[in-house]
């Protein structure tokens, strides 16, 4: 399988604390790759780099066969990487349509005097904005589309800003996604339609999906391959069965040499 | 608490929808079904008919003002009400704009171009300017971008009140720039096409066209692209830049498209007043323009113009003591009835007023002959107000003011009280601002302006911080 | 040299006053994220008060009480009439709105800032008002040290500028209602639920800032012995740069800041051209925030993502 994302020997420290160390990965095109690991392992910080938050101190990330250190965040959005966050950053006073629309500004091209003028170039574009919004929205079903629309954001429940999230970072038409904690607050019922969600992500979408998660139970579900992460060192690597019995992840987990089968989220 | 399985959006929707009430809730009602073009057009039309209306040059020249007004608190609006950033400094572009026009359209360089030629050099020559002092915009946020854009406002000030001796080393005189603190007079008038531009009246039509095509123009900019990255990037900059907005590129438009819209205006103020001097441009100006577009509600088109129409012309009313003492009594009885209810109570607070007054002013009368010997009010209600508020012929500013402090008094006491005790403090409080009113405040106009926008100011932001106009917001919790 | 000393102890008066009204400034900023613009209209109350306490002793050439304990008492009636007026405006312009857009107070303080103004000249009519302090303490008198020379005036105002910071340091740093008050500007809600009374610890703030500023417009009037209705707002001002450039919500960065412009302001007057002085002065304080864009002691705001 060719690669997508490509991380080599990525660093990243932070006032000589090394949240990243010299961490290779690999996520093929079509993909689901969970990266688990205990708080502070560096996973959201691998995102930041990833996308362009942060600069990394050395190393390569290579996208679809191109280094894109260095560039600027909307950039490497634009070039097909879209992310959410775990800390949930809508807009929120803007509709929930809104949202997904702001995000297709760097697949648009109208300039200002054009919007200005109404010419057919920035109407079409706009028609096209809409259409694409509403497509993506009607993804999550009733929990977004129809009514919900044209509510502000700031109206909707967790779970449905959770979705939202996901909605927008697709509305920049990316091929990765990069889910930071999509289940994370969520109750069972809605951890499982979460789960199924990221497996139709893949399925009807067609995106390459990278996810930080703590459940189990969703990481279970879903990947393809589990990377475990602790102290930004890449532990363990493989199936979601291999990583989880894997000793030095247990121990990560539960800070003791111990033997269980599985290890609990933290 | 929400119903079970309703989420807060659904549970108030009925809210929403039935939000007016009582008397006027029809015509409020009728008014949101028309659409905002027609609203628009309505507007205009209202706007282009003024002129036929009037021949008072004075009223013209309000006119002139709200639309110079409306169209600052628009441009504005771009960047404080779209983009979210404080700039201090956009007085500073209105000013240029009028500088630059001068430079190019009066004697002071013997440059005369033709004003086809100026308006767009000058509206360029803003926007670049824009675009320099947007710059710290991508290293300060919040109010540090604020202080900083204020010193650039300040700067502008001080360059202007300078630069008319500027020594260089190939002139053997020196170089006068902008005429110091006696500006640049004699301005040549606008003649654009075959039109000239002779009278205020002609400069209002200009205005009311440049005003219509820049709301047309910002409405549709606002429902762009670049309408919502501006938003996106003030909701959270971070996430707009990962949803693929850049936002420093984007902040810099605001601030260009800003200036542009501000130096277009500043051209066009200098041509009315065929004129520019520095005292035109500073801190009290950009404090008014903010006043207009908070009070009318940042992030609405409509909610700047009518800030801008607010601010423009009310204080304008207040100029000559019949009209203000009418509007005065006007807004004092608006008010009751708008605050007080039911009815009943509204009469009793009424009668209640009247008895206090003129029991007082019995007593005084009594008690203290001059206290009531003082010039009557004369005017369209003299008669009325003579048998009722006090003017004392001797001590009358001290007494005044004593009044005035204890108005203040009784005026804060009343946002705070609350059932009978407030109807308590109410009377006497009536009474004393119309006492105040008549003995101090009608006689200093320019006082009572500052001190009711003041006022008004306060009040607005308490009782509505999201304008009149605006939209109520949720803060991000970042 | 002496013309140098000269202006440094100029700077440095200046810089006092300012550095005081930036402290009050700075200290409601830290603690609910306002700028308030009415700030330098209540230094202008101080001063207005400490006039009539003033006139209606008899006024400076003809004192009904000795000098010390007049000053104590001008002192004293201008910082307490300004921290009386600081409560009352967080009690009905700022309250109403903690939880508002953050430019809905700054339009409400800028409102309350053209209330008072108006009101002062109302009140007090436009005239100047001066304390004519040379015929109650002679500015002759003072210390002379070979071409040095100090007013007593000066060093009095220096001085107590001084131990009203040295008072507000230990009030923050040692005692109950310091540490409340940096708890609420840390996390007002965490504050809040630890049972910090956050309305008091606010008052508070509000009423400690501006009897700061009470005491700088008795010192103003003292010094430079002119007081009217607009004097707050360029003070008011250049107080809030102060504040800015030090760091605003930083204590001693306010103190800084205001020594700074004070200087800053002194010198250029003195030895660069005084009509590109004001130019000079905000070309350097555009500089120093584009260096440090939080200013001078400020840290800079922590983003998580």
């Amino acid at each position: 399988m060719a690669a997508l994302l490509e991380l080599r020997t990525l660093s990243k420290s932070f006032g000589g604390l090394l949240c990243i160390d010299h961490l290779d990965l690999r996520v093929g095109e079509g993909e689901i790759v969970s990266v688990i690991g205990p708080n502070g392992a560096g996973k959201t910080t691998l995102f930041n780099l990833i996308t362009g938050v942060y600069e990394p101190d050395g190393g390569e990330i290579v996208f679809d066969g191109r280094n894109i250190v260095g560039l600027e965040p909307h950039r490497i959005t634009n070039l097909g990487i879209a992310r959410t966050f775990q800390t949930l950053r809508l807009f929120l006073n803007m509709t929930v349509k809104e949202n997904v629309t702001a995000a297709t500004y760097g697949k648009t091209k109208a300039r200002v005097w054009q919007s200005a003028l109404r010419t057919p170039f920035a109407r079409r574009e706009e028609r096209e904005v809409d259409a694409l919004a509403e497509e993506k929205l009607a993804f999550f079903g009733t929990r977004l589309a129809g009514y919900r629309m044209q509510q502000p954001a700031y109206s909707l429940s967790y779970a449905n800003r959770r979705r939202l999230e996901i909605a927008r970072a697709t509305g920049t038409s990316p091929r990765l996604l990069l889910l930071d904690e999509p289940a994370a607050g969520m109750n069972p019922v809605e951890t499982h339609e979460m789960t199924e969600l990221i497996g139709r992500l893949r399925r009807e979408g067609g995106y390459t999906i990278l996810v930080i998660e703590h459940d189990m139970h969703v990481v279970e579900g879903i990947s393809d391959r589990v990377v475990a992460l602790d102290h930004g060192v890449k532990i363990a690597e493989g199936t979601f069965d291999q990583v989880a019995t894997d000793p030095r992840v247990v121990e990560a987990y539960l800070g003791v040499k111990a033997t269980r089968e599985e290890p609990e989220g933290p | 608490m929400p119903r079970i399985g309703t989420d807060e959006w659904v549970e108030q929707q009925e809210l929403r929808t039935e939000y007016y009430t009582g008397l006027t809730a029809p015509a409020r009602r009728a008014f949101d079904r028309v659409g905002p073009g027609p609203r628009f057009f309505a507007f205009l039309a209202i706007c282009a008919a003024f002129p036929f209306l009037t021949d008072s040059p004075f009223l013209i020249r309000v006119g002139v003002n709200v639309l110079l007004f409306a169209l600052l608190a628009l441009g504005l609006n771009i960047v404080v009400g779209w983009a979210g950033l404080l700039d201090l400094g956009y007085i500073a572009f209105y000013g240029f704009g009028a500088y630059m026009y001068a430079w190019v359209s009066s004697s002071q360089f013997d440059v005369h171009l033709p004003t086809e030629l100026a308006i767009p050099l000058v509206v360029t020559a803003s926007a670049l300017l824009g675009l320099l002092l947007g710059l710290p915009s991508w290293r300060l946020v919040g109010d540090y971008l604020a202080i900083t854009t204020l010193f650039f406002a300040q700067i502008f000030v001080e360059l202007a009140l300078n630069l008319d001796r500027i020594n260089l080393p190939w002139r053997d005189q020196p170089l006068d720039l902008t005429g110091g603190p006696n500006g640049i007079p004699g301005l040549d008038p606008m003649r654009i096409l075959t039109i000239d531009f002779l009278q205020t009246r002609d400069y209002f039509f200009l205005l009311l066209v440049v005003f219509a095509l820049v709301v047309v123009g910002l409405y549709y900019v606002n429902e762009s692209r670049t309408g919502r990255g501006w938003r996106a990037s003030r909701e959270d900059p971070l996430a707009a830049e990962l949803m693929t907005t850049p936002v420093n590129r984007l902040k810099l438009l605001a601030f260009a498209m800003g200036a542009a819209i501000a130096g277009l205006t500043g051209s066009i103020f200098a041509a009315v007043q065929t004129g520019v001097f520095p005292q035109n441009f500073e801190v009290t100006l950009l404090i008014m323009i903010y006043a207009a577009l908070i009070l009318g509600g940042a992030g609405s088109i409509s909610g700047a113009v009518l800030g801008a129409v607010i601010v423009a012309s009310v204080p304008e009313i207040l100029r000559t003591p019949e009209n203000a003492r009418l509007l005065f009594y006007a807004a004092l009885v608006a008010v009751l009835v708008a605050t007080v209810r039911p009815w009943q109570r509204l009469a009793a607070v009424a009668a209640a007023t009247v008895v206090f007054g003129v029991a007082v002013h019995e007593l005084v009368s009594l008690a203290w002959p001059a206290g009531d010997e003082g010039a009557s009010a004369g005017g369209s209600l003299g008669w009325l107000l003579d048998s009722w508020i006090l003017v004392p012929a001797e001590h009358q500013d001290t007494i005044g003011n004593v009044g005035f402090v204890l108005m203040v008094a009784g005026l804060l006491a009343l946002t705070v009280l609350g059932g009978d005790r407030r109807l308590v403090v109410l009377v006497p409080t009536i009474y004393l601002a119309a006492f105040v009113w008549e003995n101090r405040l009608i006689a200093q106009p320019s006082v009572t302006r500052q001190l009711l926008f003041g006022a008004l100011l306060v009040a607005m932001m308490t009782r509505r911080p999201h304008g009149l106009l605006g939209t109520p917001r949720v803060e991000n919790p970042i | 040299m002496d013309f140098f000393v000269q202006q440094l102890v100029n700077g440095v008066t200046l810089g006092s006053v300012y550095a005081l009204i930036a402290l009050g400034y700075s200290m409601v900023y830290g603690i609910l994220k306002l700028l308030n613009f009415a700030h330098g209209e209540v230094y202008m109350m101080g001063a207005f008060i400490g006039y009539f306490v003033l006139t209606a002793l008899g006024g400076a050439s003809s004192p009904v009480l000795p000098v010390a304990p007049l000053l104590v008492l001008m002192f004293l009636a201008g910082m307490l009439g300004a921290g009386l007026l600081g409560v009352v405006i967080e009690r009905f312009a700022y309250r109403p709105l903690r939880n508002a857009p953050r430019i809905a107070p700054l339009i409400s303080a800028i409102g309350v800032s053209f209330f008072l103004q108006a009101s002062a000249l109302l009140l007090f009519s436009a005239q100047f008002r001066t304390y004519d302090t040379p015929q109650l303490i002679p500015f002759s008198t003072g210390i002379e040290a070979g071409p040095l020379r100090i007013s007593l005036v000066r060093m009095l105002v220096i001085g107590s500028a001084i131990v009203l910071m040295v008072a507000l340091t230990l009030l923050v740093s040692r005692t109950r209602l310091g540490k409340a008050m940096r708890a609420v500007s840390y996390d007002r809600e965490a504050a809040a639920m630890m049972g910090i009374d956050v309305d008091r610890v606010i008052v508070a703030t509000f009423f400690i800032g501006s009897v700061l500023a009470g005491a700088a417009g008795v010192m103003v009037g003292l010094v430079f012995e002119r007081v009217f209705h607009f004097m707050g707002f360029i003070a008011g001002l250049k107080g809030f740069t102060a504040a800015v450039i030090g760091g605003i919500g930083n204590i001693p960065g306010a103190m800084l800041g205001g020594l700074l412009i004070g200087l800053a302001e002194a010198f250029s007057a003195s030895y660069i051209s005084s009509t590109f002085q004001n130019l000079i002065v905000f070309g350097i304080l555009i500089v120093i925030m584009l260096v440090r864009p939080s200013g001078l002691l400020g840290s800079p705001a922590l983003t998580k993502v």
